[in-house]
């Protein structure tokens, strides 16, 4: 990494909706909206906690999850996962999207401890993004959780009637 | 007849800390449980005596534990019980139980709670009184051929129900009659699993309706009078997201015409206390009965906010036998009020619970915004029970000035550690079928592409803070040509230790 440090210009954030984001190195605290640069600031304190400061207002920030590129940021209530892409990183993720295909498997896990109550779909059935397949019922509230892609079921690992712990894999299928 | 002086709360989270409120101003002393899910909840500073069940380790709540909570009433001398809602609220056998060990039970009476919680005895006694309601089954149903042959005659789409239902729980709609069989079978069963009856009836399905309840007020000499109405119909799966008083889809003449058949129906099970109506207003304005559910209300802040009382102080003082000091005419509904339920919930996941600890909270203080909370900063939600974490009630002169107060206190609203549905009601005041008032109950199915609200700019500021984090974690070489200066300035969650790996 040492040697590709010392070319980058620019960095990539790319959003997991494919939305690109770039920004110039060193990393500017001004941010860009029409002719006029906004100034940026991540900042913490006891009251709020992390936050970020952008035009005279206050946005409650947090990461839930970052590995190696990847990160997960919870901004203003809302979460968005980037993975941070040098140029020559880039590039070669483009070059092997294109060899190997994007991701080929999909992992339903239980969001939370609860328990199964229905599962909709078998090991073969075909989904499309947004179907119910497995329902977890967890603080008195039944829960439907949707496919995040289309394709083919092949395994299903939930039970109806028993309980789970949180991340446990439910649902795997195949794009 | 002997006073209120000490009750038990036989509840715990907003509606304990709410029902304490009152008793204090009213000089009467309050007894909470602390249970082993919760030690340390913010209902528990409230009370004037804790009664420690801690090493109670029954896997049903004490709040559901009917002998058990009568047991904590004698033990710690209350001579009330106040349910709140939800656990024992409703039932009939509990505000028996209570009369019988000579408890005064903050609510209505054991007949009442019983008639109006049998689904299908409520709709026989509305139908007796000539209250409008979707037709259906005279009582309840056997089988699918039943309930078959009575969707033929009334017309599908036609919703199953069950007989001691609420919540959405055992309710089915059924649009073809080859669903009928499946749907039946599905209803009958998890109305058993629910409600240990699985009972149901059938009714004519009403497409599209908003949902409209009457809050009503009834005392123990025969006085009935209704508090106008709230409209309900943002909700999702049977659960209200927020109500607002009054509706916007009523006029003072159906004002009246629906206050006057909620009143009729609480009379006719000789209600007392504080209760709720609840119809179905079709796009022609007609309107259907429903249910009655006789407990406070989640939403109740709202009927407050327009008409100046306070509801729980009216049910302590018609369970001490107080006549009503006010009569139907001199109910004014004034102003505008909307309630936001912000729970801990992942709208970005279709509105799945999102248990944890409060690590951060602050709330708009403005005058036009009240808060009902029974959480604090340190507090959790806990998945044992529900995900509510404050209700934001905020008040204008109308309803488009309610709206913008809204909107304004939404953006105030600073919550850490859970999400929360905050970006949920920042999208809907924003809603134009929101603001118009055309919305119904199948608003969130049918009307919403996208269940959040973020600003132009946002997602482009969380990529340039994933970018930073990036910079600091990676790029940190003196030997590369990056600008430290800002980049070292701060990695809280470095230090904090606080990233968990994907």
């Amino acid at each position: 990494m040492a040697n590709d440090n010392l070319q980058i210009k620019k960095l990539y954030a790319l959003s997991s909706e494919n939305r690109k984001f770039s920004f110039s190195l060193p990393l500017k605290q001004t941010i860009r909206i029409g002719k006029r640069d906004y100034e940026v600031k991540l900042k913490a304190d006891e009251k709020y906690g992390t936050y970020i400061l952008w035009k005279n207002r206050k946005y409650p920030v947090e990461i839930v999850r970052s590995s190696q590129n990847k990160y997960e940021i919870l901004f203003n209530d809302i979460s968005y996962t980037f993975t941070v892409e040098t140029p020559f990183s880039l590039k070669r993720m483009k070059v092997l999207s294109s060899k190997r295909g994007k991701i080929e498997r999909e992992y339903i896990k239980a969001p939370m401890p609860g328990k199964i109550i229905d599962v909709l779909v078998r090991e073969g059935s075909t989904v499309v993004k947004g179907e119910p397949v497995v329902i977890l019922e967890a603080m008195k509230m039944q829960n439907e959780l949707l496919s995040p892609v289309n394709g083919t079921v092949v395994k299903v690992t939930a039970k109806s009637n028993t309980n789970v712990m949180k991340d446990d894999l439910l649902v795997e299928i195949k794009l | 007849m002997t006073k209120i002086k000490r009750i038990l709360i036989a509840n715990r989270g907003e509606i304990a800390v709410r029902i304490m409120k009152t008793a204090h101003l009213m000089k009467i002393e309050t007894v909470a449980v602390k249970t082993a899910v919760e030690p340390n909840a913010m209902y528990l500073a409230s009370a004037d005596v804790i009664f420690d069940n801690t090493d109670d380790i029954s896997e049903i709540p004490v709040f559901l534990d009917i002998e058990k909570l009568i047991a904590i009433a004698l033990k710690t001398k209350a001579n009330a019980i106040h349910p709140g809602y939800g656990f024992l609220a409703e039932n009939a056998y509990f505000a028996q139980k209570c009369i019988e060990n000579k408890l005064i039970f903050i609510g209505p009476s054991p007949d009442a709670i019983y008639k109006m919680g049998n689904k299908t005895i409520a709709r026989r006694i509305a139908l007796a009184i000539g209250i409008p309601m979707a037709m259906g089954s005279e009582g309840n149903i056997a089988n699918e051929e039943e309930a078959a042959v009575i969707a033929e005659k009334i017309g599908y789409p036609v919703i199953i129900k069950a007989a001691s239902g609420g919540g959405g729980r055992g309710m089915r709609i059924v649009r073809k009659a080859d669903e009928m069989e499946k749907m039946f079978i599905i209803a009958s069963k998890e109305a058993e699993k629910a409600f240990n009856d699985p009972s149901v009836f059938v009714e004519k399905y009403i497409e599209n309706p908003k949902h409209i309840e009457f809050q009503i007020l009834g005392d123990t000499k025969g006085n009935v009078i209704h508090l106008g109405e709230r409209e309900c119909s943002i909700q999702r799966k049977h659960q209200k997201l927020l109500e607002e008083a009054p509706s916007g889809a009523l006029d003072d003449e159906l004002r009246q015409k629906m206050g006057n058949m909620a009143v009729q129906i609480a009379k006719a099970v000789d209600y007392h206390s504080a209760g709720t109506v609840e119809f179905l207003l079709d796009s022609e304005k007609n309107f259907y009965f429903m249910e009655m559910n006789t407990r406070i209300q989640v939403e109740h802040p709202v009927t407050e906010i327009i008409t100046g009382l306070d509801l729980i102080e009216q049910q302590i003082r018609i369970a001490n036998g107080e006549e009503l000091k006010f009569r139907q005419n001199d109910i004014k509904l004034e102003g505008w009020a909307i309630e936001c339920r912000i729970n801990a919930e992942d709208v970005q996941a279709g509105f799945a619970p999102d248990p944890g600890k409060i690590e951060n909270l602050h709330m708009p203080t403005d005058s036009c915004v009240r808060v009902d909370t029974g959480v604090q900063v340190g507090s959790s939600i806990v998945a044992n029970y529900d995900s509510m974490i404050a209700k934001l009630i905020v008040t204008g002169k109308d309803r488009k000035d309610a709206i913008k107060n809204c909107k304004m206190a939404l953006d105030k609203v600073w919550i850490k550690g859970t999400k929360t549905t905050l970006p949920f009601f920042r999208m809907l005041v924003r809603h134009q079928k929101f603001q118009d008032g055309s919305f119904t109950t199948a608003f969130i199915e049918k009307d919403l592409e996208r269940y959040y609200f973020n600003s132009e700019y946002e997602e482009m500021l969380a990529a340039w803070l994933a970018t930073k984090l990036f910079i600091e974690e990676n790029l940190n070489d003196d030997s590369i040509n990056v600008n430290f200066e800002h980049g070292k300035e701060m990695s809280p969650w470095l230090l904090n230790k606080r990233i968990n790996q994907f």
